[in-house]
């Protein structure tokens, strides 16, 4: 079998030759087959495809090593939140869990809806029983009173593979934190998020990795009636950083907010890519993403919006991406997408990308601030506005984004 | 009479090297220490281009002459050196900063200056105690000073706030670009007696103005009129009256 899914990939380098041998050493399982299948119907994403033309994992990842870069520390503190790690030598649950939660460790792989339109996502769920971990960690939240749940991706050497599942039940609330810390030639995880009606998710996505390795997070975010989701990312990028979020509004009168703050050095690649299907009459989707890019790296943001004609009346949604080149040489590719079928809607979107500005620049120098303090502090003012949704966690983001400026 | 600012002879270009326009064009003009000089002129005359020179606006080439600022040539200076060493510019548009709040810029300017001056920092608690006190005696209310510079200030708020700046920061030579226009009768009143108070045997100030009604208030010791890059004529108090009833073409055709 394994000799046939490995034909399904066209021209298949090193890495994916190392990809379908890991998935032959998992055992047998119909759904898992079809999640490989996914994958391998495109294998690495490249630049042939569309929705990766600017992140191409498969020239990336021609062999998967281990990169000589340890892991960053976990800037998010744990502040009584029950931990989850994805680690080196497997996965750790926290040792007691408080009512309201339930976890479940299971060892066959599930099924995954539109596995064949998230490739890295698939990949994720069908290898994430590797290394002793769960194949899918699924997570039933009946309460609103939980501790933040933080889920934590560090070093696992050539490859890690993850899969989350967290149902809302109706009408409780939940935060969610994550560490994408490095430490793995490819990081790969997808994570489910299933919200019941007037149920709430606020997630914060902390992700930070070196040149030598390409992270793939991948969310698929399904709502029900009046539900409620609120994201926000902070991505400093990798050799490539793919950071997805795709949402379905199913139900009438959800609510969503998209942010995202890409701060982006020499050498990283940060990609921020999001799907909002308004499949429900009366949702709402907020989405502000903003990046920063010194010389020599590379921010990608790719937006859309999806509203059917036969759902989605009352839709009201806005897109704005900005971004800032802070050097010459830095590098943003964008778009933003609206397509909309339904008549009766208010969309919008907006997408910038240029230099500070010279007379912010000047003004802040008359008054005796020195050059490069007077470009951080625009700077930071700037990706503030798309962290300031991130709740508890606000500060320490912005507290990440400034030391990185500081050191810019 | 000791000479505070000394500008001799300068001409200055702006735009690109290939189509560079000169627009200080030989002007001399001498303020000493503790004095009010105005400087009139028609629309166009150079009269923010000099400011923009004195301050170390990019873009602005300086092609010849000197401007000195105690004894030390300025001109070689980075913007940010000249305003440690105590010039400061009320702009005639005040910029918009999103995102910094009036008293952090305000705190992290005074700081910075206070640096390159080899100064202690100011105590958060006396930074709030001034801060109130200048707000106060420029009847600023505090929910201002808390939102980001100058985003959706009115005209005069922003004009009011440049002045703000100013007491904050104590410089010791100011050039007031048209802080007037936009003011309202009372707001004019209440920002020139902060102005006033800041007068001192040690401070030198320019004020660029097209109205007398300014001149009331602050009341200078010398009037310029600057026309075509350089100071034409020079008088006291007076000659701004007579600008006031006879306009410029008046006096410049005298001149010319
Ligand atoms: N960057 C620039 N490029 C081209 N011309 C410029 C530039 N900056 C200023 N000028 C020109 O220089 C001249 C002087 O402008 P400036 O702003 O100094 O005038 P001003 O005396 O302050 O006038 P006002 O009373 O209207 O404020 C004007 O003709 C203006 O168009
Ligand atoms: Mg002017």
């Amino acid at each position: 079998m394994t000799t046939a899914l490995r034909d399904l990939i066209a021209n298949p380098n090193a890495a994916e030759l190392e990809l379908v041998a890991r998935y032959g050493m998992q055992p047998e399982d119909v759904r898992r087959e079809r999640l490989f299948g996914a994958f391998a119907q495109s294998g690495l994403p490249n630049r042939r495809m569309e929705a990766w033309k600017w992140t191409d994992f498969k020239a990336a990842l021609t062999t998967l090593d281990r990169p000589s870069t340890a892991s960053v520390e976990d800037p998010i503190p744990y502040d009584g939140a029950l931990v989850f790690k994805f680690t080196p030598t497997g996965f750790e649950a926290p040792a007691d869990l408080p009512n309201g939660l339930s976890v479940f460790e299971k060892g066959e792989a599930q099924a995954l809806g539109a596995a064949e339109d998230v490739p890295m996502g698939a990949l994720a769920a069908s290898l994430a029983g590797e290394k002793s971990r769960p194949a899918t960690v699924l997570l039933e939240v009946t309460s609103s009173d939980l501790p933040r749940l933080h889920f934590q991706f560090s070093g696992a050497g050539e490859a890690s593979f993850a899969r989350i599942v967290i149902v809302v039940r109706p009408g409780m609330a939940v935060t969610v934190s994550e560490s994408h810390l490095g430490g793995a030639g490819l990081e790969a995880s997808v994570i489910e998020f299933g919200l019941q009606k007037n149920a709430s998710a606020v997630r914060t996505i902390y992700q930070r990795g070196s040149r030598e390795e390409a992270v793939a997070s991948t969310a698929l975010v399904h709502l029900d009636a009046e539900a409620q989701y609120t994201q926000t990312t902070l991505s400093f990028g990798a050799k490539l950083a793919r950071l997805e979020t795709r949402v379905t509004h199913q139900e009438p009168s959800a609510s969503v907010t998209l942010n995202a703050a890409y701060l982006v050095g020499k050498g990283l690649h940060t990609d921020i890519t999001t799907h909002v299907r308004h499949g429900a009459n009366s949702c709402v989707t907020r989405q502000l993403t903003k990046g920063a890019v010194l010389d020599g790296g590379t921010g990608v943001f790719q937006g859309k919006f999806f509203v059917p004609r036969t759902a989605g009346q009352y839709t009201d949604a806005d897109m704005q991406h900005k971004a800032l080149l802070l050097e010459d040489g830095a590098v943003v590719f964008a778009k933003p997408e609206l397509e909309i079928y339904a008549d009766d809607v208010e969309c919008a979107h907006g997408n910038t990308c240029g230099a500070l500005d010279d007379n912010q620049l000047f003004y802040m120098r008359q008054r005796g601030i020195p050059e490069k303090t007077a470009r951080a502090l625009l700077t930071q003012a700037f990706v503030a506005e798309a962290l300031e949704e991130a709740g508890e966690l606000e500060e320490l983001l912005r507290g990440e984004a400034e030391a990185w400026l500081g050191a810019a | 009479m000791r000479t505070m600012l000394k500008i001799e002879n300068l001409t200055a270009t702006v735009g690109d090297e290939d189509d560079a326009k000169t627009i200080i064009n030989g002007l001399t003009l001498e303020v000493p220490k503790g004095e009010v000089h105005a400087i009139m002129g028609p629309n166009g005359a150079g009269k923010s281009t000099l400011s923009y020179v004195l301050t170390g606006r990019d873009g602005y080439e300086v092609t010849g002459g000197s401007a000195t600022l105690n004894g030390d040539d300025i001109l070689d200076m980075d913007p940010e050196e000249r305003a440690a060493k105590g010039l400061f510019l009320s702009f005639q548009y005040p910029v918009e900063i999103p995102g910094v709040p009036v008293m952090t810029f305000v705190r992290a300017a005074m700081n910075a200056q206070r640096k390159t001056r080899g100064e202690d920092e100011i105590s958060a608690p006396d930074f709030i105690k001034k801060s109130r006190e200048v707000g106060k005696a420029l009847k600023l209310d505090a929910e201002m000073l808390k939102r980001a510079l100058n985003v959706g200030f009115s005209g005069g708020e922003k004009k009011r706030l440049e002045i703000y700046q100013m007491m904050m920061l104590e410089p010791n030579f100011l050039i007031l670009d048209e802080t007037d226009s936009g003011l309202d009768i009372d707001a004019l009143k209440t920002v020139s007696d902060g102005v006033n108070a800041m007068r001192s045997p040690d401070r030198g100030m320019l004020v660029i103005t097209h109205y007398q009604r300014l001149l009331d208030h602050i009341k200078p010791d010398k009037v310029h009129v600057l026309s075509k890059g350089r100071i034409v004529a020079t008088g006291g108090p007076e000659l701004a009256l007579r600008l006031e009833k006879e306009g410029y073409e008046g006096i410049l055709g005298e001149v010319a």
